[in-house]
This record gives structure tokens, sequence and C-alpha cells, in this order.
């Protein structure tokens, strides 16, 4: 039955949809209200499990021993809070934890203007811990994908071993619309791995050869792990290439964004093209080049200062015209004046 | 036997010869054996340091978490596998300073948790820095004129909790120590054992110390047990205080 449901709660049923059975999260505005539901959800069935954690640091840390344990774990959380998981979630990819990282993003750095939406922790999703991981993100822009793109998140962690990020933001977080969850149709991917307690394995921190036994000083063993890593994220992504595109043959301009700014600006159809990226990492590399080709101008609007615009740009090798929206304000004027300076012509 | 529980194909271990924690690794073995726990029924889970190393030769699963992260990691696990036994073994570093909010927080909660607290007053793995434990005035080669705050008083602050259990034991009282870790998983709760222990190499010599066993001995020589119905373990007593 079709029913008013907010982002955050399509989020938090995504998850029980996908089999979570622990949460740990910190209080953080626009996020709460999953670990609310999750606090609820908790006290009526024993079998899920909830911790309401003394810092992000400890939630995060929590999920990981949750999943070692056995469970489907999770934690949401936003800009902040998010910086205090970075050192988790590098370990969920040193030891190969499966777990989601729930971040409803708001306006930054540190404390910031809350809690105005904002897309500006693009770049700490992909690069936000230590070393060189690989992680999967998925960016949805309306409440029904809320709920999917949760579901696919539990799915790829599982698939790959990793911490999948969902990435939202203030807006879409406390979006209410009309949708039918239950008439969604869901693949479920079973948890992967065998509880602790059912072997003498050894999940470490530190680098380590197949048995899990510290090797911190062998390069071989290092590299060779890296790269099984890397071609198992680069497998599970390619499963999940999820975007958006809508071309234009009357424009020479392709305009790419996502999350919120691509529902804001979806009324410019008529006159660009439009990608919306879903699985926003790893880059969508060949499917950004395939159909930016025959685009003279490329745009990027973004929620930030140019974050995406750049990697973008890096895939692409050519040069992205930029349109951040900042300060919260995310609005069809403010795009079209933004588009109308960026190109200097008069966009309506 | 107790040597079942331990990996020996990883011998020697990444210890420094004379280093105490290869003792709470063997006397933790033993209450192990003693009391049936194994692979199928309980997990070690360790922080970063020296001591976090401890977990990884153990012959069950085991977790070796973030600096100062065990007590979260370890709280989820006993959640979601409440029949495990979960044994944290963790330095005073870890614990105590990096790990500090959550170990205030974990105590509060109350898990049923057996924690094992390297106490060796020092931050031995990265050469001899001083800790949250550290005593006032010693030398250590980030305190190169004496330590100037006192140390934290982990008594007190596993007792600033409704229900707690603490326990203060050395690595040279192997009996008193096998006793409290028995008496530690024994309890339905959090409890902590914090463990005097040494570090000859990055903290002891500066000490003047010439050997492991000349620190032993000096733990023999000082620390005393405490009457059976202490209500508070004073300065160098060795037992344990409880409030279920």
């Amino acid at each position: 039955m079709k029913r008013l449901v907010q982002g955050n709660e399509a989020i938090f049923l995504g998850a029980l949809k996908a089999g979570a059975n622990f949460f740990a999260g910190y209080p953080i505005s626009p996020a709460s209200e999953i670990l609310v539901l999750a606090a609820e959800h908790a006290s009526k069935n024993p079998d899920f499990k909830f911790i309401q954690s003394e810092d992000e640091i400890a939630a995060a840390n929590a999920i990981m021993g949750a999943s070692l344990a056995g469970a489907k774990s999770f934690t949401a959380t936003s800009g902040p809070g998010f910086s205090l998981m970075q050192e988790a979630i590098g370990y969920g990819h040193q030891v190969e934890v499966p777990t989601v990282f729930v971040n409803i993003q708001r306006v930054g750095p540190a404390t910031g203007m809350p809690t105005m939406p904002a897309q500006q922790d693009i770049v700490q999703t992909n690069y936000g811990s230590s070393g060189d991981y690989y992680p999967l993100a998925f960016y949805p822009n309306c409440v029904e994908e809320c709920y999917r793109y949760t579901v696919t998140a539990f799915n790829a962690a599982e698939e790959s071993l990793s911490p999948v990020i969902l990435l939202s933001d203030g807006f879409v977080g406390h979006l209410n619309e009309m949708v039918d969850l239950g008439a969604i149709e869901v693949k479920v991917v079973p948890r992967s791995r065998p509880p602790l307690g059912t072997g003498k394995r050894f999940f470490t921190g530190l680098a380590h050869d197949e048995k899990g036994n510290p090797r911190t000083a062998d390069a071989v063993v290092y590299k060779e792990w890296l790269s099984k890593v890397k071609t198992r994220h680069e497998k599970v992504a390619a499963r999940y290439s999820d975007f958006e595109f809508k071309g234009n043959t009357s424009s020479d301009t392709l305009l790419i964004s996502y999350g919120i700014v691509s529902r804001v600006i979806a009324p410019l159809a008529s006159q660009f093209a439009m990608f919306r990226p879903i699985r926003i990492f790893p880059m969508l590399g060949d499917e950004l080049r395939e159909h930016a080709q025959g685009y003279k101008k490329i745009v990027v609007v973004e929620a930030n200062d140019g974050q995406y615009a750049c990697l973008v740009e890096r895939e692409l090798k050519r040069d992205v015209v930029k349109v951040p929206l900042l300060g919260g304000r995310i609005n069809l004027d403010l795009v079209r004046k933004g588009l109308s300076e960026k190109l200097e012509r008069e966009v309506l | 036997m107790f040597k079942d529980l331990l990996k020996l194909e990883l011998f020697p271990t990444t210890w420094c010869p004379g280093c105490g924690i290869g003792q709470i690794m063997i006397q933790l073995a033993m209450v192990m054996d003693e009391l049936g726990l194994d692979h199928t029924n309980s997990t070690v889970i360790s922080g970063v340091g020296c001591t976090g190393r401890l977990a990884g030769y153990f012959n069950v699963d085991g977790v070796y978490t973030l600096h100062g992260r065990t007590l979260p990691v370890a709280e989820a696990v006993k959640l979601v596998n409440p029949g495990l036994k979960v044994i944290v073994v963790s330095g005073d570093g870890d614990l105590a300073s990096i790990g500090g909010n959550h170990l205030l927080h974990a105590a509060r909660r109350n898990p049923d948790l057996t924690v094992l607290c390297n106490n060796n007053q020092v931050y031995g793995l990265t050469g001899g820095q001083a800790g949250p434990t550290t005593p006032r005035d010693t030398k250590t080669v980030s305190t190169p004129a004496g330590a100037i705050y006192d140390p934290v008083n982990l008594q007190n602050l596993m007792k600033a909790g409704a229900k707690y259990f603490y326990a203060r034991t050395t690595v040279f009282h192997q009996v008193h120590f096998r006793k409290c870790i028995k008496e530690a998983i024994a309890w339905p709760g959090f409890a902590f054992i914090d463990i005097i222990c040494h570090c000859i190499e990055n903290n002891g010599r500066r000490l003047g110390f010439n050997s492991a066993y000349e620190m032993l001995q000096y733990f023999r020589q000082t620390y005393k047990r405490a009457p059976d119905d202490a209500e508070i373990l004073e300065p160098f007593e060795i037992g344990i205080v409880r409030k279920g």
C-alpha cells in the first residue's frame, strides 16, 4: 500500500529488508531518525540488537564487531560523525568486514551549518581513511531509491567483504514521498562469513597473509592481498553500475548531478542532456565516457565546491564546468543563475 | 593442555625477551584450558600495542582491533553472540588513554566482558613514552624531566559505576593472577583486571632495573595481598573489589 515514507525511514526499512539485525550509532542531525527507528525496533524485537554508543568512533567499531560476530550491521551519521568513523572504515577494508555506513550529509566542515543539506562528503567517502582502499558507495535521490539502494549496499557489502557507504543528504533524508515499499522487489544476499566462535582465525588490522597471520614487512604478501581485494571490488562494482541518462540531441551540454540536486534540476531536461550516477564510487568511468561523448560542454551541478566535478574531470580528461550550490541553498533558481553565469548565456 | 590453545607454530613471539606479556598469555591459556574454553565457545579480542598482538597467538577466533577500540568491538560481539565468552586483552595505553571514553562507558553499560589490562606503565611498542598509568616523576622518553601528572586511578574509575569488578594483580603473583582471571570470567558483568606488568626494554632499564627478573622481584617485594573483605585496594595491594 502506498503511504508517506520519509527518506531516513526508507533507509531503515531497507536495512531490515536486507536482513540487518544490528545497529550502533550516536545521535546526529539529520540522521537521528534512523537511530530512533532502530531503538524502537530493538525494543520490540529481541533479535535486533541496538547500541547507542558513546561516540561515533565506538559506533563504527561496534558494527565491525557485530559483523564479525555474524550480524548484518549498520550505522547512520552525518558529516562530523562520518569524519570520526573514517579510521574504522579503513579497518573494515583491511580486515574485510561487510557492513554499511549511512551518511546523511549536511553543510561542513566541522559542525558547519546544522542541519542544512549538502553533498560535501563526496571526496571523504572515497578517500577519507588512510592507505589505499576501494570503497563502494551509492547515492539515491528519492525515498523509493533510499529503500532499494540500502538493500543494494548490504548486498554489495557481503559480496565485496567491505564497508559500503550509502550517501544521502539532509534534504532527501527528510523528504516524505508516497511510496509502496512492499511492492519493491529486491534480491537479498545472505551473510557471507561464518561468525566468531567457529574457527581459529585472526581478524587483524595489520597487513596479513591468507591465514590472518600478521605480515608487516612483506611487500609481496601485501601487494597480492591488495590486488585480490581490488579485483573483488571491481567485480562487485560492475554488478551495480547504476546510473540514469537522458540524452538530448538538441543540446551540446551534459549536466551531471546526483542525489537531491538531480531532482531539483529535473525541469532542465528539455534544455540539456542529463547524467546521474547512482553507484557514485567507484567512479562510473566507462559509463561517463560513453555518455559524455558528443557533448561539447560537461557541467557538474552539486551541493559542494566541485568535489565530484574534479573526479569527473580526471575520468574524462577534459575540463568540466562547476556549478556549486553552497550553504544549504539548493533550488532551481540558483542553478539557473549558476548555469547562466558559467555558460555565458541565459538559462531559463 | 593449555598449549593446545596457543598457535605454537608462530613462536617465538614478537615480544622482547623477558617481556611480561608472555606471562599474561600463558596464565590466560591455563585458565581457559581449566574452564574448557576453546574456539567453539570463546574469542579473544585485543587492541594495538605490544599487548595487541596477543589475540593472534590463541587458537580461537581472535580480533585485533584499531588502537583503543577493543571495548566497542567486544561489546557488540557479546551482544550479537551472548553464548560466546568474550575476553579482551590490551595495554594500559590502549584501554585507559586512547580508549578511555570507551572504558568509561563500557563499564557503565556493564556488558559481560572479561578485560585483562596489561599495566606496564609505559608505551612500550613506540619506544617508551609516558602513558596514562605512568607514575608521577617517572622519566620516560616523553617525560625527560619526569612525568608531571599523576596517573589515572583505574580502581576509582571502575568503581564509578553502580556495579563493578576490579582486580589488581601482578605477573609475579601467578596463583593470584589465575584466580583473578577465573573470577573475572565467572563475573556476570564487566570485569576489569589491572595486571601490573613489566617492560624491561623500553621502561625498566631506564628506571635502573638490569633484567626482567629484577622487575619481577620488585613486584614480589612491593605488592602485598589485601584482606579478602577489603572494599578498597590500597596502593601496592593486590586483590579484588566488586559490587554486583
